[in-house]
């Protein structure tokens, strides 16, 4: 009886050596795009806009502003006289401060206006209307 | 003859680094919020303290754009008024910049209006051109 001989199998295997170089060049990628979220802010249904642009990130102070007319600067909650100080202390820590606001769609506007003139009398004259993009 | 001890060689063991590795890379993944913010931009004019001149602006030149509390606006360009919706706006605010680049726009809101009344027709402005924008109200 001829006994047939089994070719033996060619053993297949992934390649694990270079696993770890690719987890830790995700890992620096990772590490490096975190910024951890300084601020909680309150929560706020921002309006939706088209020609929206990117707000440098480095310069910018977050006011948020919720449909009640309760605005929170830093997690402060600040009220409007107030806020020209706040922002007179932020413009001497940083000269190139630029304000953003984070207000809901809901507020009235009249609030606005008079955060507005205290940005003014403040010297802060770069705001930005945050706004998610319009599909 | 002393026969010597071999050695064991000192080495870190590197089968579990991938490990380590995954373990730092879902915490980092888990933990990253990519937050870039996006809004509209606009420069506010600074308070005038007496010294500056007040300048005078030509009626031809200046366009007033009026939203009232319930988000209706109404255009008023040269002599006309009219009430326009905001589909509309971005075409004709474009024409009026392209007709006369000078022009300065001046976006009133009313006290009561909604927020998101006042970024749409900023947003169009901004969409149609024009570069000098004025915010006030009532």
């Amino acid at each position: 009886m001829a006994i047939i001989k089994k070719s033996a199998k060619p053993e297949t295997s992934i390649p694990t050596a270079s696993m770890s170089d690719i987890a830790f060049l995700l890992l620096l990628f990772f590490m490096v795009s975190t910024v951890f979220v300084r601020e909680k802010g309150i929560p706020v249904r921002m309006p939706k806009a088209a020609s929206i642009e990117k707000i440098p990130r480095n310069h910018s102070a977050t006011i948020y502003v919720n449909k009640n007319g309760l605005i929170s600067i830093d997690d402060f909650a600040v009220s409007i006289p107030d806020v020209k100080y706040v922002m007179q202390k932020k413009l001497a820590e940083d000269f190139n401060v630029l304000t953003c606001f984070r207000t809901d769609k809901d507020t009235s506007y009249g609030i606005m206006s008079d955060i507005l003139n205290q940005l003014r009398e403040a010297q802060t004259l770069r705001v930005y209307f945050e706004a998610k993009l319009q599909r | 003859m002393i026969r010597r001890k071999r050695k064991d060689l000192g080495g870190i063991p590197t089968a579990s680094m991938s490990d380590v590795a995954f373990l730092l890379l879902v915490f980092f993944l888990s933990t990253t919020k990519f937050d870039i913010k996006k809004g509209l931009g606009i420069v506010l004019p600074a308070v005038s303290d007496g010294t500056q001149k007040k300048v005078k602006l030509k009626e031809d030149n200046l366009t007033k754009i009026w939203i009232d509390k319930d988000g209706i606006i109404t255009l008023k360009s040269g002599g006309n008024e009219q009430i326009i919706p905001m589909s509309e706006l971005q075409k004709t605010i474009h024409q009026i910049v392209k007709d006369n680049p000078d022009m300065v726009i001046s976006l009133k809101t009313d006290r009561k209006s909604k927020y998101q009344y006042m970024v749409k027709v900023l947003d169009k402005l901004q969409a149609s051109g024009a570069e000098k924008i004025s915010l006030s109200t009532n």
